[in-house]
């Protein structure tokens, strides 16, 4: 068909940055589950210009040396455009017999995987995964085994569209739009910003590592993670009852977390006791997951197909992702169809997916596929539950500002005491407006009326200075947030009861550590304190934030360079790191960005209680 | 009338300053509260704050960031403590911030009612009549990013406050073609220096200078 072009290797070419050479198309994966892809050829795309490199992570995974300053020269741009700037050759291309100069064709194929997809009509995951992605390759670095992929590079035959039109579409057709295979600059933007943030908050994440901008706002992202498989990469071959592709793509997984020293234990006596294993590594990780982001408010929208998630609980595609201010419980995303999850439903997705693993390790096993019901009161169930419960209570006292060790007073030696604060904690929390639900931009929502931020943030503050807890109106004063309305914060009975639990309770946890620990109320008060400011910081980013600080950068952006661009995403997710163990001091930001971070801001903190 | 000018400078260097600083708040474990010119990474430099003052037994401290909304039950314990200092940073972000905050009056009644008022750099230009000396002179000045013209500040008293002061011929042509159009005194400190006023008391730390009318004296 078309001739291929010779890589700078071939014409014996020395590279500086040889390390990129292995992102071009080859992936283990193409071997160990031929079934599980389709592979493109592919040529260069034209007229691109690298809008954002992420040298940290360029650094992280060997692409670049760790010394290699964040300068974007022109060797390092040629070779970013030389690995990124492609698109697939289709099955439209193919069909239609169109040709493409032969210099422009590359030697290799990359592969789109295959992976279950809700909205795809089959349901069983034979035609679905990725649509407008291709695998770039894998690198190793200081014992990690990296996954490349890139977004944007052309529209493939998994794609919605070519199956609910059945028809094969030319990337960049504009009748459809996800189903064009392109991607834009604002959708990398955006992943950048929020993973950056997320990242920096030890939420496991796909991360950026570059963007390649093309015409009309169109780009190529590249994302990277040390294993960017999904549930639904395993699902599908599971809905199918493809013994054989299940288990080449579950023993790939295990192979890469055991070669990326991800888990702990690494050998096993049987199958049987690598897969259960495995079915206990989701559960472990499902539990984590579905706690953390119930407590720090992050919607995903997980469900049964399990392509809204990595296998680690990374976040991917952040198309769909927020982080609400208030715990906005109720709201859903309306994706024209269907509405999504809420916040609280996702344990249950999540939940479902750790049930479709205790079924793979099973069918895996025994080689015989039972009812998936069957598997509703199995041990790794039991596990799940058990393991989100201690991760609620964790994440709670983690939140409130205690120290590791105090957290572990509380946990070993007063557990009722944490979960009848926990009761009282979610009582507010969970607090909706008398307004009732109502429908917002994307779907809709019935608005959180309490800012447990704010009341977690000044408590011990005011403990510390007064000693004496607060009134019930004082403290409502304090909880309340800008969706109360007056008649929201009326002081019923129960309301009354809920307050003077929520500050004994919390005298009480202050009380035990004390006794167990030797240090004075006000030495514990003054180290809460001082976590909780950062933890509880006044503004947080929210999804709303998100969306409108990546319209500011796209306005600023023809006068950013690539290298501001990075210096802002890393300026921007270090004040937004609330870690109060990792927490950075201030770097000094240039002077132009001054101003461009003071924006960004006044953004999140008029976001602040939004979705 | 009991405050603290701080210019800069490391722990060591402020060591006297924060004797004299502590002396005037004569109370076992008082309430401390820090406001800093601005909330980016004030959480950082109020950690900082609260590892310096503990060493002299203080445990109760509150940050109160005015550059975000807060509430008035705060605000209250904010303005019942003992000591209140204010951070350094950029002078007009921070002036502004508190005019737009309506604290310039409360805490002036917070020094009326006897609390101890201290500042550092910024936060020490702030404690006198007008923020002049954050944008003189103009080889040494805070940028006016927030673009105010009312530069009127607390006017607790009866001179400039200079903070960072390097004695050289640059900064007395300034201070001293300053003086001489207006009446004020500028008292200019360097790091580790600083004025403490005790009511009509003002002692000196650190080399300090003062110009008046044209002219330039050492403070000894």
């Amino acid at each position: 068909m078309n001739q291929v072009k010779k890589s700078p290797q071939d014409e014996g070419v020395k590279r500086s940055y040889s390390s990129f050479s292995r992102l071009s198309g080859e992936h283990p994966f193409k071997e160990k589950v031929p079934e599980g892809r389709v592979e493109y050829k592919a040529r260069h795309k034209k007229g691109g210009k690298v809008t954002f490199f992420n040298f940290e992570l360029a650094r992280d995974m060997g692409l670049i040396p760790k010394t290699h300053p964040a300068e974007l020269n022109p060797e390092l741009e040629k070779e970013i455009l030389h690995t990124f700037s492609i698109v697939i050759i289709n099955e439209y291309d193919v069909i239609n017999d169109i040709k493409f100069p032969e210099d422009e064709v590359l030697p290799n194929t990359y592969m789109a995987t295959r992976y279950l997809q809700l909205q795809h009509p089959d349901k069983t995951g034979k035609t679905s995964g990725d649509g407008r992605t291709v695998w770039n390759g894998t690198v190793r670095h200081q014992g990690v085994t990296w996954d490349v992929s890139s977004c944007g590079t052309g529209g493939t035959k998994l794609s919605p569209a070519c199956n609910l039109n059945k028809k094969f579409y030319q990337t960049g057709d504009p009748s459809v739009s996800y189903g064009c295979g392109l991607s834009e600059v604002s959708e990398g933007l955006e992943t950048l910003f929020f993973s950056e943030v997320l990242g920096k908050n030890g939420f496991k994440t796909e991360r950026v590592l570059a963007i390649v901008e093309f015409e009309k706002g169109l780009s190529i992202n590249v994302r990277a993670n040390p294993n960017l498989l999904r549930p639904s990469h395993f699902l599908g071959h599971l809905k199918q009852g493809n013994l054989k592709n299940l288990k080449q793509v579950t023993d790939y997984y295990i192979d890469r977390q055991i070669e990326n020293k991800i888990w702990a234990q690494t050998t096993f006596k049987s199958d049987k006791e690598r897969y259960a294993y495995l079915a206990k590594q989701v559960a472990k990780t499902f539990s984590e997951m579905s706690a953390k982001f119930e407590d720090e408010y992050i919607f995903c929208w997980l469900d049964w197909d399990g392509d809204n998630i990595l296998m680690d609980g990374g976040i991917i595609d952040y198309g769909s992702i927020r982080q609400f201010g208030l715990f906005h419980a109720e709201y859903r995303y309306d994706d024209v169809q269907r509405y999504s999850t809420t916040i609280l439903e996702q344990r249950q997705k999540a939940r479902y997916i750790v049930q479709c693993f205790a079924q793979i390790a099973d069918f895996l096993t025994t080689g015989k596929k039972k009812s998936l019901s069957g598997f509703r009161k199995h041990e790794t169930l039991e596990y799940f539950d058990k393991h989100f419960s201690e991760c609620k209570n964790s994440n709670l006292l983690q939140k409130i500002g205690f120290q590791k060790s105090h957290q572990e007073i509380l946990i070993k030696g007063h557990l009722p005491l944490v979960t009848r604060f926990r009761r009282s904690f979610s009582y507010f929390e969970r607090s909706k407006s008398k307004k009732g639900i109502y429908k917002v931009a994307d779907g809709i929502n019935w608005n959180a009326i309490f800012c447990m931020r704010d009341i977690l943030r000044e408590l011990p503050q005011i403990y510390l200075a007064r000693q004496t807890h607060l009134s019930q109106e004082d403290f409502m004063e304090v909880i309340k947030s800008s969706y109360a309305k007056k008649n929201d914060l009326k002081i019923t009975e129960m309301r009354r009861k809920q307050i003077n639990r929520f500050q004994e309770t919390y005298s009480a946890m202050i009380a035990a550590i004390e006794k167990a620990s030797g240090s004075n109320r006000s030495q514990i008060l003054l180290e809460v304190t001082m976590r909780s400011s950062v933890i509880n910081k006044y503004d947080r980013v929210t999804g709303d934030s998100i969306t409108y600080i990546v319209d500011k950068v796209k306005k600023l952006r023809p006068k950013l360079s690539p290298e501001e661009l990075f210096q802002l995403a890393q300026q921007f997710s270090s004040y937004q790191n609330l870690d109060p163990d990792k927490k950075a001091v201030a770097s000094v930001v240039p002077p132009r960005h001054k101003n461009i971070m003071q924006g960004l801001y006044s953004i999140v903190r008029d976001c602040r209680e939004g979705l | 009338m009991k405050l603290v000018l701080y210019s800069g400078g490391d722990d060591r260097e402020n060591a006297t300053l924060d004797r004299a600083f502590i002396e005037l708040i004569g109370k076992k474990n008082p309430v401390v509260t820090f406001i800093p010119s601005s909330s980016y990474f004030s959480e950082q430099e109020f950690r900082a704050f609260v590892r310096h003052y503990s060493k002299f037994r203080i445990s109760r401290f509150i940050l109160f960031p005015i550059d975000v909304p807060f509430d008035r039950i705060l605000l209250n314990e904010v303005m019942k403590s003992d000591a209140i200092h204010l951070g350094g940073g950029n002078t007009f972000y921070f002036l502004n911030a508190l005019r737009k905050a309506k604290l310039l009056t409360q805490l002036k009644d917070f020094v009326k009612r006897g609390g101890v008022l201290s500042g550092l750099s910024a936060g020490a230009i702030i404690m006198t009549e007008n923020i002049d000396m954050a944008a003189y002179p103009e080889f040494d000045r805070d940028e006016n990013k927030v673009g105010i013209s009312n530069l009127s500040s607390l006017d607790l008293v009866n001179f400039m406050f200079f903070p960072h002061f390097k004695n050289s011929a640059r900064y007395d042509a300034a201070f001293r073609k300053y003086t001489k159009a207006k009446s004020k005194v500028i008292y200019a400190c360097p790091d580790g220096g600083g004025i403490v006023v005790n009511d009509n008391e003002h002692r000196f730390i650190g080399k300090c200078f003062v110009y008046a009318k044209g002219y330039k004296f050492p403070i000894l």
